[in-house]
Order: structure tokens, then C-alpha cells, then sequence
């Protein structure tokens, strides 16, 4: 609370007062004796009647008493006859009476105003510190980033912060005393009614509001509202708290968007692998039978009328025998291949030392007679499935056991490259008979070859299958080769799990 | 019906059959085996139903069964005999096209006794029917209530 302020119409130490009432009685007498020298007779007992009111006025009770004794002394000795005695005459004493009655009166008067006075002066410094601190709490409210703004029950603002102001656009001039919902285009989620009512039952409200600002550009905020209520409960203003959450709503709205997006996706993949996955297995199943009958029935009718069939007929047997069976062993890759796509992985640290060693072991029965020089080098470990890995290095190492069969001294180098942290890049280099540069591209495609059947056999589906299994592991494969000067492809396959 | 054979083979197409019971022919096998062209036909067969209710009652001492079947799959019929008390004993062996890892999965996990890829090179076909055969039909010892050599 605020110090009291003194009066200044009162005197406050007690020496003032009775010297105030000596001067005042003093000059009330000074002025009575002056008029009575100019003849002027009968205003004395007014003059001291003025003096003790001006006492009692300013001085209190004790010099009120001193004054109306004074004043007493004064009129009986100077004014009342005998003049210039103390003797009191009966009809002097109403005069007495008069002073002692004016004093008690106004001393009854000055009281009842001082406590008035007092009072007054309480409430107004009640008043200022309210105001103080209201001012202060407002200035808070300013201060915050947070819109705020305050409005009546019947939706007139009343009280607009800064953060009102930097969301919406008008300042506080132009926003108070406007209607909230139309000044905001405010729209609701349910129906106002009962949002009134949820506010009144709890004495806030909390949800999701679309407003527009005073550009006219649209706004999601989340809204809260808290009623505020007078001493007797009824309801005078509504507190309105906004966050902007637009930029987290259309970011909500686009990630639904795309899971909607990735499911659909999600769901069309899942069909087409069920399907591709039906195609094989029917392939599997149905394409293989009558090859098989083919060769099955060809061998037959060889063995059953061998002795009847001329040479040329016997070449045309042998001829459709080779067909069949490549075309039985092209399914078989080609199913290899697919299931590669279809198949889990089950991915592991691989140790590339021990995979390459078994890897030798499984071309072993193509090397039987060839001089072959290895030189293998230190690798490392990668992480990936072991089984395709297996696949992909045999693939690669049996491609260039075959393509250095023109070669008197074959040599084949695996090796590593300066391995970095990420991933592993692996070689296989050889000096066969490699390949044009131009045709690069087509090095990794299903069925596609880059020499005649005659020259190499093969399928062309084993870089293909490579090059699916390294896609799989989320790696990189590729070749360098140049004609007749030998080839080197090149893996690079996450060292660890990503 | 008075059908005795000690191989039953579950195939549907006539060709294999020809072809397979050529291979056994080698071994003088052919007369014992007695063919079925669908599921529901091996199990009439199995539980001496329809066709062979007359059929004496001892069970084959090997089944050779072809997975993609009509009516009723050799995935089903692998499925009700190992479920079945009296015929859990007999030995299955799946003689099919596919090499596809899901039939392998699922056969094993039925308890098939092996599983054959029929070898499209007709050479390597004939020696995989005919060493079936022999280890199935003359090596191996059967379960009891299976039919005897005659």
C-alpha cells in the first residue's frame, strides 16, 4: 500500500496548535481593540468566535481549550465592564458559553471531516495502487509473443495485446470495441451455442478455430478461452489465448497426404509381387513340364530308332535336345533371378575372406585343367545377406574364369579397395577377353550378352543377378574392361548396418 | 478292383507318367506301381474309398506325389496323411516341376520324407526316378501294414 500522504490542512505538532491559537486569539484581540479605538463596538465576541474556529479548525481539541481560555480572559478583561478587571459579570457568562459550545461544535465538525478526509484519501490511494498494478499486469500481457485479447459477454474486445496485434494485423486502437467473431470472421468446429454453454459449465473452453486476418489470409489457431466472473458470479469478460497452428496443420495435412499416397503405393507393390510371385510359381511349375517332355520323348525316340535315322536326322534330334535343355536352364535362371527380388533378406556380418574361398571352391569344377594365377588379397567384413553375396562373387568369379578360357596363363585378382567407413568396394579383375567400353550400359541387363553362344555359353542373366543382389544391399556395382585386355567389375556394398 | 502295387503315384499328366514309369521299368518297377491323376483320387485310394473300396487294406510303401494337382493339391492330400494315424507312417516323396522354396517349405513342414526336382535333362530324370525306386520300393524297409514285394 501507498504511504499516507499527510493533510495539508492540518497542523500537526501540538506546539503549532497553541501556538496557533495564542496568535489567533492574540490577533483577534489586536483587531478588536483596534476597531474599539475607531469607535466600532460589538464585533469582539465575533472576532474571538472566528480565532477559536480557526484553532479548532487547524489545531485540535487542546489548543481549542487554550483559545476559548484566552479568548475568555481576553473579552472579559478588555471588552466587558469593569474594563481592564477579571471580575465576570452574570451577563458576560452567555459569551463564555457561546465560545465553549462553538469550540466543542466545530472540534464535533472538524473530527467527523477528518475521518471523512481520511478515508477519502485511503480509497484514493486503494484506487492508485489498483491501477498500478493492473497497469503493470496489462504491460506483462503486452509483453508476451502469445495473442491475448479480452472481450465482453457480448463479444466486444476490450483489451488487445501486442501478440493479438503481430498475429492478426490491427493494432489495439482498431480492435477494441469491435465484435470479436466478426472482426475475425471467427469460424467454429461446433456450434457456438455450445461452446457458450461448455464455457459457462466449466469456466473455460479449449479447440480448434479458423480466423481471418486483417490481410484476409486464413489462420488455424488453437483457442482458449477462460470466462472471467464478478464477486456475485455472473459472467463480464472472456479471456481468448491463440497459437498460430497453421503451418503445423498444413504439415499434418501433408504427411497425411503422402502415408495416404505411400500406402496406396504400398498396396499396388504388395499386387504386383503377389502377381509376379504367381508368375513364377507358374513358370516354375508349368513352363518347365513340357520342357521336360520335350527332351524326355526326344531321348526316347533317340534310343528307340537310332538305328533307323540318317545322320542328318540324328543332328536334327540333337539339335532340338540342345534347344530344350537351354531353354529349361534359362527358366531355371530366370527363376534364380526372380527370386532374388521375391526372396527376404537376412542380412549378417560377412566375412569376405571366408565367402571368397567358398566362392573359389564352387567354380572349382570349371578351372579343372586351366592355368589359373589367383591372387586374392585382404578383405574385410561387410554386412549384408550371406547367401546372395555368396551368389553375386561366384557369379563374378566364374564370369572370369570363363572369359580368360582363351588365355594360356589366366589371372584373376580380388581384391579391395582403400575402404572408406561407409562402404566396402571389392574387385574382381581379370585378363580375359574383356569388353568395349561403349557397351557398359548393357553389361548389367537381363539376357543381355556382349559375345556370341558360340565364343562364351551362358544365359545372360548373371551380371544381371549381380547387379540385383549389390541393389538389394543398397550398394553400387560397375565394370571397366577393354577388348582383349582383360575386365574388372567393381562392388560396393555397406561395410555396416546403416 | 483287385489293384496291388506297393508305389502309388499321385501325377496328373500323362506324359510324366509315361515317362516315369519308363524309368522304372528299368528295375521291373512298372508293375508296381499303381497310378492316381488327382488328390481326391489318392485319398479315395488311401482310405479305400469310391474306386477302391475293394482294394486289399495295406498301404503303399511309397508315395510318389506331384504338388500341383487338380481338386485336390499335393499339398492337401501330404497334409491329411501325416495328420491321419494309419497313413502318417507312409513314406512321401514330392516328385515335382517347381524348385520353388515356398512348396520346399511348406512339404517339409508337413513331413515329407524328401523332395525331388524333377531334372529336365531326360538322362538325369531317369537315374533320379529309378534310385527312388529302388531305395524306396527295394532298400528301404516299410512300415508295418505296408504291402509286401511279391
Amino acid at each position: 500500500m501507498a504511504k499516507q500522504k499527510p493533510s495539508l490542512l492540518k497542523v500537526h505538532l501540538p506546539i503549532q496548535g497553541y501556538g496557533l491559537a495564542v496568535v489567533s486569539v492574540g490577533v483577534a484581540l489586536g483587531t478588536g481593540l483596534l476597531l474599539q479605538r475607531y469607535s466600532f463596538h460589538g464585533v469582539e465576541s465575533l472576532l474571538f468566535l472566528f480565532a477559536i474556529a480557526l484553532t479548532v479548525w487547524f489545531g485540535g481539541s487542546g489548543p481549542a481549550v487554550l483559545a476559548v481560555a484566552l479568548s475568555s480572559l481576553a473579552f472579559n478583561y478588555f471588552f466587558t465592564e469593569p474594563f481592564y478587571s477579571l471580575y465576570i459579570g452574570t451577563s458576560e457568562l452567555p459569551y463564555y458559553f457561546a465560545f465553549i459550545l462553538f469550540a466543542i461544535l466545530l472540534t464535533w465538525f472538524s473530527t467527523v471531516r477528518r475521518r471523512v478526509e481520511r478515508e477519502l484519501l485511503q480509497s484514493r490511494d486503494e484506487l492508485q495502487s489498483e491501477v498500478a498494478e493492473r497497469t503493470q499486469q496489462a504491460n506483462l500481457l503486452n509483453l508476451t509473443h502469445d495473442t491475448i485479447f479480452v472481450r465482453d459477454t457480448s463479444d466486444i474486445i476490450t483489451y488487445w495485446n501486442r501478440g493479438a496485434q503481430e498475429l492478426y494485423g490491427w493494432t489495439a486502437e482498431q480492435a477494441l470495441g469491435k465484435h470479436s467473431h466478426q472482426l475475425m470472421q471467427t469460424e467454429f468446429p461446433i456450434s457456438i451455442d455450445e461452446v457458450h454453454a461448455q464455457l459457462l459449465r466449466a469456466g473455460r473452453w479449449e479447440g480448434e478455430l479458423r480466423k481471418t486476418k486483417a490481410d484476409g489470409s486464413r489462420v488455424v489457431v488453437a483457442s482458449r478461452w477462460s470466462l472471467r466472473r464478478d464477486e456475485r458470479g455472473h459472467a463480464v469478460a472472456i479471456l481468448e489465448t491463440n497459437n498460430d497452428v497453421s503451418d503445423r496443420k498444413r504439415r499434418e495435412e501433408e504427411i497425411r497426404k503422402l502415408n495416404d499416397e505411400l500406402r496406396k503405393r504400398t498396396t499396388d507393390l504388395e499386387a504386383t509381387n503377389r502377381e509376379l510371385e504367381a508368375f513364377a510359381y507358374s513358370v516354375s511349375h508349368d513352363l518347365r513340364a513340357p520342357i521336360r517332355h520335350i527332351v524326355g520323348y526326344t531321348e526316347l525316340l533317340q534310343k528307340n530308332s537310332s538305328s533307323a535315322l540318317d545322320e542328318k536326322s540324328q543332328r536334327y534330334m540333337m539339335t532340338i535336345l540342345e534347344s530344350a535343355k537351354k531353354m529349361g536352364t534359362l527358366i531355371d535362371d530366370l527363376l534364380a533371378f526372380s527370386r532374388i527380388g521375391r526372396a527376404e533378406t537376412r542380412a549378417t556380418t560377412v566375412n569376405l575372406d571366408l565367402l571368397v574361398k567358398e566362392a573359389l571352391g564352387e567354380v572349382q569344377q570349371d578351372t579343372n585343367g586351366r592355368n589359373i594365377a589367383w591372387n586374392v588379397g585382404a578383405l574385410p567384413e561387410l554386412y549384408g545377406d550371406r547367401s546372395m553375396l555368396r551368389l553375386a562373387l561366384v557369379n563374378l568369379i566364374s564370369n572370369a574364369v570363363k572369359f580368360t578360357r582363351t588365355r594360356p596363363r589366366a589371372e584373376i585378382e580380388i581384391g579391395c579397395l582403400e575402404k572408406n567407413k561407409d562402404e566396402v568396394v571389392v574387385f574382381i579383375r581379370d585378363n580375359g577377353v574383356g569388353f568395349d567400353m561403349k557397351y557398359v550400359d548393357k553389361l548389367f541387363g537381363v539376357f543381355r550378352r556382349l559375345h556370341s553362344t558360340q565364343a562364351f555359353e551362358g544365359t545372360g542373366i548373371g551380371l544381371a543377378t549381380v547387379h540385383r543382389i549389390i541393389h538389394r544391399h543398397g550398394g553400387r556395382v560397375w565394370a571397366e574392361g577393354l577388348v582383349d585386355s582383360g575386365a574388372t567389375f567393381f562392388l560396393a556394398v555397406p561395410s555396416h548396418r546403416s | 478292383m483287385d489293384i496291388l502295387g506297393r508305389i502309388l503315384m499321385v501325377e496328373d499328366d500323362p506324359k510324366d507318367v509315361e515317362l516315369t514309369l519308363t524309368a522304372l521299368g528299368d528295375y521291373n518297377l512298372t508293375n508296381e506301381v499303381v497310378v492316381v491323376h488327382d488328390g481326391e483320387e489318392a485319398l479315395n485310394y488311401l482310405y479305400r474309398r469310391g474306386n477302391f473300396a475293394a482294394r486289399s487294406n495295406e498301404n503303399p510303401a511309397v508315395l510318389l506325389l506331384d504338388l500341383k494337382l487338380p481338386k485336390v493339391d499335393g499339398l492337401e492330400v501330404l497334409q491329411q496323411m501325416k495328420s491321419d494315424e494309419t497313413l502318417k507312417m507312409i513314406p512321401v516323396v514330392v516328385l515335382t516341376s517347381s524348385r520353388e522354396e515356398r512348396d520346399m517349405v511348406a512339404s517339409y513342414k508337413l513331413g515329407v520324407n524328401a523332395y525331388v526336382v524333377k531334372p529336365v535333362d531326360f538322362h538325369e530324370f531317369v537315374n533320379a526316378i529309378k534310385e527312388l525306386g529302388m531305395f524306396w520300393a527295394i532298400i528301404n524297409e516299410p512300415p508295418p501294414g505296408s504291402m509286401r514285394k511279391k
